[in-house]
């Protein structure tokens, strides 16, 4: 069976992509938090994938695992060593690919508690630049301190779908679909779940809430360490996939507010909303990456810068014509009357 | 001790930051928007003034008062096209945040553009821009670290004539204090908001154009201090242009000083963390005291502190 690259290319794009905006959206949409820091969780994921499972197989093969590890002397050849034991060795790439997702979902939650600290002392547009202030850090930090991504130079990660062999690119676009989909299914379950509608009191009436005895800063908590837990979890899976990873790769435009585009398209707090957002983004993306080329006779510019006009635009005009998005939250209804007679009488 | 050149430097790049900050604390106050596109606002005053140095000729300097005009009306563009409609939906603070980030990012593109064009049509190397050399020396130090503060104070004395000795001046205050009350007087806030845009833009463009003579630019370089210019808005107060000059000048120098004694003290492995300082001096403010410099009872604690009795 042959796949177009291209398709794989948008699979992998929008499961990577869906991840981010769920999480996002779980606590823009939901719990009403200005997350302009989304980039921070995210990188702490690539962080994980770039400096752990590496280091975990260099240590067991006596290949160099200190800070040599990360430098650009030792890694591509450590990391080929690694790749080259990983290739013969299908049960030990699952294992360590699932312990890495499990390190970063644990490393995103700790992020994620860190962030919360300022989120329960500030409010609206002062907590979305102190968070966008604390992904700007993280990014400095990872791309001049070495031992974690590589510094200026980046670092290659341990290839875990390597024994596919030529199968590499398929296997490793549907485990990221699938933890996409597994990601959705579980985010609109906790959206419908007690603390889901929680969240949404929270975000229409904080005063309400507590009024009922709820701890607004422990929900606020709960929310950014879930909603960083699966970003993170989404930056591991991101790096894993190209293979390498550099912190100049994770900035706030792409990490943050191509992520509140997708999420304000689609449709802040509907999770369906969310998952058409990315989908139309991403392919229009990819359109405008394909047919640039087509492009650059005509006009005194790189096209390239065009995918920038385009994000922005969008973000404008959704905002001024139609803020709920495609497919806009819908309404809590109650149950009708005679089911509820129903539910009362059986009792 | 640090070289007097580097104090120069320090002085003029601090200054031309107080401009900025002034200008996002002025469209803070009158539309509760925090201007994300003050980042390529700052950017567009570099290319412009590149363009019409390399290409007019001339000196940066002759270039301030249209850098002035142009950036200020593209922030009149932003509140006609995007901020004014969104205020008259009553639309959060988030969203207006938001939607200034999406203007940034078209703005970005814009400039990107601008800069292949520059490259393509006039063969310049519109990628890296270097404006130093074009500074003349005056009294044995760069031109901009004499000629910045000069004008820092004299936006802040025409600021202060503007908004207490002018009719429209005393309009916008009140219409900065309760909009709603302005307006049964008479006053239409459209007008007022789009003045805010016209002059916070204005002082970006002022900024922006002082800064290209003092550190080197690139289509991200607003971007890159954008995160300043908010450090030093958000530690003069967020409520007062002053504050937001003074935030501007103390971030600044802490800014390039302060890395310069600690590379001194812990060694130059520390130099590439410099942004980190203003974000340091940010997140404290707004923990600690978020009325920030402007909310401090000055008399008070010179009085404490025993300066003056």
């Amino acid at each position: 069976m042959e796949i177009p690259p291209i398709v794989l290319y948008v699979l992998v794009d929008f499961s990577i992509y869906l991840i981010v905006t769920l999480s996002l959206n779980i606590e823009v949409g939901y719990a009403g938090l200005p997350q302009f820091g989304r980039v921070l969780a995210v990188l702490t994921g690539a962080l994980v994938a770039s400096a752990i499972p590496g280091r975990i197989l260099a240590a067991i093969y006596g290949y160099p695992y200190g800070v040599e590890y990360s430098s650009y002397e030792y890694n591509y050849k450590v990391v080929d060593a690694i790749n080259r034991v990983l290739e013969s060795n299908p049960a030990l790439s699952v294992g360590i690919f699932i312990l890495t997702l499990i390190i970063a979902m644990i490393a995103g939650a700790f992020i994620g508690y860190l962030t919360s600290r300022p989120a329960i002392r500030l409010k609206e547009a002062y907590l979305g630049i102190t968070l966008l202030a604390m992904g700007e850090t993280l990014m400095l930090i990872s791309y001049y301190y070495q031992p974690l991504m590589g510094g200026t130079t980046g670092v290659l990660v341990p290839d875990p779908f390597r024994w596919a062999g030529g199968l590499r690119f398929i296997v490793a676009t549907f485990t990221l679909l699938t933890f996409a989909i597994l990601i959705l299914i579980f985010v609109e379950l906790l959206t419908k779940s007690p603390f889901g509608r929680v969240l949404r009191a929270m975000r229409d009436s904080e005063l309400a809430i507590a009024v009922y005895g709820r701890d607004i800063a422990k929900i606020r908590t709960c929310a950014l360490m879930v909603g960083a837990s699966i970003a993170s979890l989404a930056g591991a899976l991101n790096a894993f996939y190209t293979g390498s990873a550099i912190a100049t790769t994770y900035t706030r435009v792409t990490w943050t507010f191509w992520p509140w585009a997708f999420m304000m398209l689609g449709g802040t707090g509907n999770n369906i909303g969310v998952t058409l957002g990315v989908l139309v983004f991403v392919i229009v993306k990819t359109i405008i990456v394909t047919y640039r080329g087509a492009l650059a006779p005509f006009v005194p510019f790189d096209p390239v810068w065009l995918e920038y006009t385009f994000v922005g635009l969008a973000i404008v005009l959704i905002a001024i014509f139609r803020p709920q998005g495609i497919l806009p939250e819908k309404p809590i209804f109650t149950l009708p009357r005679r089911k509820l007679e129903e539910f009362l009488g059986r009792r | 001790m640090l070289p007097v050149i580097a104090i120069a430097k320090a002085v003029s790049y601090a200054s031309s930051l107080a401009l900025m900050a002034a200008g996002i604390t002025l469209i803070y106050m009158c539309t509760r928007t925090f201007n994300f596109a003050h980042a390529t606002f700052v950017t567009w005053a570099f290319y412009i003034v590149f363009a019409l140095v390399f290409i007019a000729g001339g000196n940066p300097y002759m270039y301030l008062p249209v850098a002035f005009i142009f950036v200020g009306f593209l922030g009149v563009l932003v509140y006609l096209l995007v901020i004014g409609p969104l205020l008259r939906r009553n639309a959060s603070p988030i969203t207006l945040m938001m939607s200034t980030l999406g203007v940034d990012l078209v703005f970005l593109s814009f400039i990107q553009m601008f800069a292949d064009y520059l490259t393509r049509t006039y063969k310049l190397y519109a990628r890296r821009i270097v404006l130093e050399t074009y500074d003349f020396s005056l009294l044995g130090i760069p031109a901009s670290a004499v000629i910045s503060p000069i004008i820092v104070v004299s936006t802040i004395a025409a600021l202060h004539l503007f908004l207490a000795r002018t009719k429209f001046g005393t309009a916008m205050r009140a219409t900065i204090e309760n909009p709603n009350l302005a307006s049964i007087l008479g006053i239409n806030p459209n007008i007022i908001y789009l003045a805010s845009w016209l002059i916070g833009g204005g002082l970006a463009g002022l900024g922006g154009a002082l800064a290209s003579l003092s550190i080197a630019g690139d289509p991200t370089v607003g971007n890159s201090m954008v995160v300043s210019m908010f450090a030093s808005s958000i530690v003069g107060g967020l409520y007062s242009i002053n504050g937001s000059m003074l935030g501007g000048l103390l971030i600044g120098m802490s800014e390039y000083l302060g890395i310069l004694i600690l590379s001194g003290i812990v060694g130059g492995w520390i130099l590439p963390y410099r942004p980190v300082i203003p974000l340091i001096a940010m997140a404290v403010t707004l923990l600690v005291y978020p009325k920030g410099l402007a909310g401090i009872n000055w008399p008070r604690l010179l009085y404490r502190i025993g300066v003056i009795k």
